[in-house]
């Protein structure tokens, strides 16, 4: 299965996609990995993983982290029924979009964050993809900005057709944009 | 009348496309239409936010202009961003755009039969 979670910035998205990641798997003997896409620059960054990590850590997931060329995460899993929660696409797109010496063009990052989640998603038991609602401030921000917003657009929309499951957390409550198959149970 | 909101980016007009087929409208890109010449097709404007923006930098009177094109054109489709979840801006042309906009879409929104959200292509009917 596949879940799309969308959500402002501390609205508690992450939290439900631990949680979301947490319940699927239980009882069962799935694996369960946390792929982090955010690039640690600093002292800060690295605390920040640290505590994130911290709280993750007791509940069992395996940390991964790959800021670009997510695909590879397949080359460092082991092998059987795994849960992969990736957080998140406004890391993902940065880091693909600006990490050459010239910003790659907004649909080119576009199709390869969507190619290579596609690539996963068939060798995954189930997918849950954290993104970022980044979209509703009207601010007309510089040509590059502009075209990673456009990235992260197209991203969400594919994802979102692919996915069995969209929701919007919003103040930490989950809301169902999406629901593939009414027989599945909510959680 | 139909209002369709959501954030940019988020395939707002290629979901009224899908849905009401692209050859049963006319589109208009942040502009109103100012004769009926294409009454057969339903007229959407796209982009509405840019035409209150536009409106609203040559000192016009958007809310009163809107009143008008809706008794002229009952059946149309609405498609807006919704700009109004960021910080307030410094600039007085850009407060007054985001509160301007706003106010019109709450407007539309009440005299809309129909209201959605398109967030990441999905359209949710909240009205």
């Amino acid at each position: 299965m596949m879940i799309l979670i969308i959500g402002g910035s501390g609205s508690g998205k992450s939290s439900y996609g631990e949680q979301t990641a947490v319940s699927l798997s239980a009882g069962k003997d799935f694996k369960k990995y946390y792929i982090a896409a955010m690039k640690i620059f600093d002292g800060e960054g690295q605390k920040k993983a640290e505590r994130h990590r911290a709280l993750r850590s007791g509940k069992g997931f395996i940390t991964i982290e790959q800021p670009v060329d997510f695909f590879r995460v397949l080359e460092k899993m082991e092998e059987g029924n795994r849960t992969l929660l990736l957080e998140c696409i406004s890391n993902l797109a940065a880091n693909e979009m600006f990490s050459g010496e010239v910003p790659k063009p907004p649909m080119e990052t576009a199709e390869k964050i969507i190619g290579e989640i596609q690539k996963v998603q068939r060798q995954v038991t189930h997918l849950i993809v954290v993104s970022n609602n980044v979209f509703e401030d009207g601010i007309a921000y510089e040509k590059t900005v502009m075209e990673y917003i456009q990235a992260m657009g197209r991203i969400n929309q594919k994802l979102a057709s692919m996915a069995d499951r969209v929701v919007e957390v919003a103040a930490g409550i989950p809301i169902t944009v999406k629901q593939e198959d009414s027989r599945i149970c909510r959680f | 009348m139909k209002l369709i909101i959501g954030g940019y980016a988020q395939g707002k007009l290629d979901y009224v496309l899908e849905k009401y087929g692209m050859e049963n409208v006319s589109v208009w890109e942040g502009t109103l239409p100012n004769s009926k010449e294409l009454a057969e097709k339903t007229v959407v404007i796209n982009h509405f936010h840019n035409w209150v923006r536009n409106r609203v930098a040559e000192g016009g009177c958007p809310q009163q202009e809107v009143r008008l094109f809706l008794e002229q054109y009952r059946d149309c489709i609405i498609i807006s961003d919704e700009i109004g979840n960021g910080i307030v801006p410094q600039d007085p042309l850009e407060r007054e755009y985001r509160e301007c906009t706003g106010r019109i879409l709450i407007q539309i929104a009440e005299r809309a039969e129909e209201v959605e959200r398109v967030l990441c292509g999905i359209g949710q009917r909240i009205k």
